[in-house]
């Protein structure tokens, strides 16, 4: 009896039936502390689009770029933000350390304070330009999506490498074909080998047309085609991307311009001045072989060609354009001339 | 007759099976099957750039997390014979030994959740969430902390957090100390756990054990010793026994415990000022790295262009101490209970084990590594 009184008493309390009421967990108990990353927050007015979350993120399917149409019209951009996939994001916080916006677009934790000079991007690409080509037209400083990644010094348009994230977008409006370039970074000495390749083949290619060469008038050239696939088969396999194999071939051969030396032996009277004057060494003289020319050594100076009494060495520039239509294959037009340079001959 | 028990039991934490061949209810030897976890994780990290490879690094392993990324970086950092600010080595020794503690004490509570002394194994979690507190706190996340970059770590410990670590080891240490002595001294404990699932020093030679088993059979071995923070600037013990038994593999997890809050409190006290991160850069190149794992030595060997992963091969304590307990330790066990007691004992990992396969290029075979059983058989 003395417990229903008991329970009854417990019951009638007003603090218990309030406790009762507004059940709560302790608020210091769910209460996360600092550093927590949860899944990164996304605020969709500063997103620059640059894709370097996506880039980042080491989940291959976590965070996906979205654009939104304007409802009011049609053809209108929309705001471009992006999307995290909570199945498959793994809480790393490496998008929010990457992001290059101020402030910035993905918040989680603390790592979105994590200073600018640490957020190292992983990216495929360097890009650089080529002082040679640049116009200085600046449109790749307007196109930038990272201030003060492209930067003018000393009337020379140079890119930050700290400070890029290899999105790409620079070179897709450079009006000048080549002046952007994307570099690989991974097999630098596979992409070397890729280079010689081409390059020497082309060579090749030339050197078998000696004989129409010779005749050649000067201010006149030869002009022929070489299918694009011809020079991709040869290069094939040397790198462990087919596509990196093409896109290399074809900034290659685009725009090439090579100079073509010849060699004529029965023209020669062992006289031996360019054997002096080569300063590579690629020329050398024995008693037995006469005068002979070792083409992996040569530099194409043209010294030679310049020293010959007798005109042994012949001198021509050859120009290389890529073209590629819907209608057909690639091609790549090849332009030989003489080289007019004073001959003593 | 042969029991299978696993891979989906109530009494094993992650999926293997293990198969006892008992007459009656002694055992006479076990076997033990691999293979229901495997992720294939390094073939993942191949091709990835490094930077990426950091974060799945730390997924190699669910309990020991922490020591995967730290000796990924440490091998990145070798490669470019290059290494951290003091001040980012002395925070990575704070973290790496608040992992430790945390995972001997969810070793130990396995092993007492095994031989269902279920007091113990409350009173292990209840003190291991302290110190997930304590982690959460510095680092961000509880179990997988993201906290190792090349160069150094990826914030700095502020004053609050060092000194909320040290409130929270001074409430843990008060709390801590009656409970290896309830186990020391426990007389039904001592039955089951004393003279139990045996290893004499030659067989864990033989058997390659590392970590806290080869500890507690008189092998003492620990790489702490040979990591260059805690070989120049750091005072510790190595903590090791002579049993062999599984008392004697639990007592030195609990004893080593203190000799890691030792090492926290002499780092926090000695913590250096300046950078705690700096640039590195990465050039071509392979290096491998020893590391102490709260279960033995973890070792990674990875070879990289500079910006990509080519190659890369971890190995894990695991596989060898959970070898050695099918070979070694279930040799005439008197019950089926204390067989598996025996294998919750060598604190078992299968997410980080279940990496291995080996390839046969020449014969263009693979071989996939089932525990002891098979391992003759394969021949290379």
């Amino acid at each position: 009896m003395s417990s229903v009184i008991w329970y009854l008493y417990e019951f009638a309390r007003k603090g218990w039936a309030e406790k009762f009421a507004g059940a709560a967990t302790d608020k210091e108990i769910v209460e996360a502390p600092d550093r927590f990353r949860d899944f990164p927050e996304v605020i969709r007015e500063l997103c620059i689009a640059c894709g370097a979350c996506t880039a980042a993120c080491p989940s291959p399917s976590a965070i996906r770029l979205v654009r939104t149409k304007d409802k009011d019209m049609e053809e209108g951009e929309g705001i471009t933000y992006p999307v995290i996939n909570t199945d498959a994001c793994i809480r790393c916080g490496f998008c929010a350390e990457v992001c290059p916006t101020d402030p910035k677009t993905l918040r989680t934790g603390e790592n979105h304070l994590i200073r600018e000079e640490f957020t190292i991007l992983p990216a495929e690409k360097m890009f650089v330009i080529d002082d040679y080509l640049c116009i200085r037209c600046k449109k790749c400083m307007k196109a930038c999506k990272v201030e003060g990644a492209i930067l003018e010094e000393d009337n020379k348009i140079m890119i930050d490498q700290s400070k890029c994230i290899a999105c790409g977008e620079c070179a897709k409006t450079c009006p000048v074909k080549g002046a952007i370039k994307g570099i690989y970074i991974s097999n630098v000495e596979g992409q070397k080998d890729v280079i010689n390749l081409v390059i020497h083949y082309l060579e090749d290619l030339i050197e078998a047309r000696q004989d129409e060469l010779k005749g050649l008038p000067p201010e006149q050239v030869i002009k022929f085609e070489v299918p694009f696939d011809d020079v991709l088969e040869r290069a094939e396999g040397m790198l462990p991307e087919e596509e990196h194999i093409r896109d290399m071939v074809e900034k290659v051969t685009d725009r090439l311009k090579l100079r073509i030396i010849t060699w004529d032996d029965s023209k020669c009277n062992s006289c031996r001045l360019c054997v002096d004057e080569c300063p590579s060494g690629a020329i050398t003289y024995d008693k037995e072989k006469g005068v002979t020319r070792d083409s992996k050594k040569c530099l194409r100076c043209t010294t030679c060609y310049q020293t010959c009494p007798f005109g042994v060495a012949g001198s021509y520039v050859a120009r290389f354009l890529l073209t590629s239509t819907e209608l057909q294959d690639d091609k790549i037009l090849v332009t030989v001339k003489p080289a007019l340079l004073p001959f003593r001959g | 007759m042969i029991l299978p028990i696993g891979p989906v039991h109530p009494g094993l934490k992650e999926p293997l099976r293990l198969k006892l061949h008992t007459r009656g209810e002694r055992v006479l030897s076990a076997e033990i099957d691999y293979g229901y976890v495997h992720r294939g994780i390094e073939k993942i990290m191949e091709g990835k750039t490094w930077q990426k490879a950091v974060y799945l690094s730390e997924r190699v392993c669910g309990i020991c997390s922490y020591i995967h990324s730290q000796t990924f970086i440490e091998t990145f950092e070798k490669i470019a014979g290059d290494e951290a600010p003091l001040r980012a080595q002395f925070l990575r020794v704070i973290a790496n030994e608040l992992d430790r503690i945390q995972s001997h004490l969810l070793a130990n509570s396995t092993y007492f959740s095994i031989i269902e002394h279920e007091t113990l194994f409350m009173y292990m979690l209840s003190l291991r969430e302290m110190i997930m507190d304590a982690i959460e706190l510095l680092a961000g996340n509880r179990v997988h902390m993201a906290w190792n970059v090349v160069g150094g770590v990826r914030q700095d410990a502020k004053e609050v957090h060092l000194k909320s670590i040290l409130d929270i080891l001074d409430k843990f240490e008060s709390q801590y100390s009656k409970y290896p002595q309830m186990f020391e001294h426990g007389p039904l404990l001592g039955l089951r756990s004393k003279d139990v699932g045996f290893i004499s020093k030659e067989d864990s030679i033989k058997a390659r054990t590392v970590g806290p088993i080869a500890r507690a059979s008189s092998v003492p071995t620990d790489l702490r010793t040979d990591h260059p923070t805690y070989r120049d600037h750091l005072d510790f013990n190595v903590i090791w026994r002579d049993e062999g038994d599984n008392f004697a593999r639990t007592m030195n997890r609990f004893d080593e415990i203190p000799e890691s809050i030792k090492l926290i409190r002499q780092c926090i006290e000695n913590l250096p000022e300046g950078k705690f991160r700096k640039k590195i850069d990465i050039p071509a190149g392979y290096a491998d790295r020893r590391n102490e794992a709260p279960r033995g030595e973890v070792a990674y060997m990875i070879e990289t262009n500079g910006n990509l992963i080519k190659n890369i091969s971890i190995r894990t304590p695991s596989i060898m101490n959970i070898d050695a307990c099918a070979r070694y330790m279930f040799k005439d066990v008197a019950t089926v209970a204390d067989a598996v007691a025996t294998y919750a004992s060598v604190d078992p990992c299968i997410a980080c084990a279940e990496r291995v396969t080996i390839v046969d290029e020449e014969a263009n075979k693979t071989h996939e590594i089932r525990g002891i059983h098979n391992i003759k058989t394969i021949e290379l």
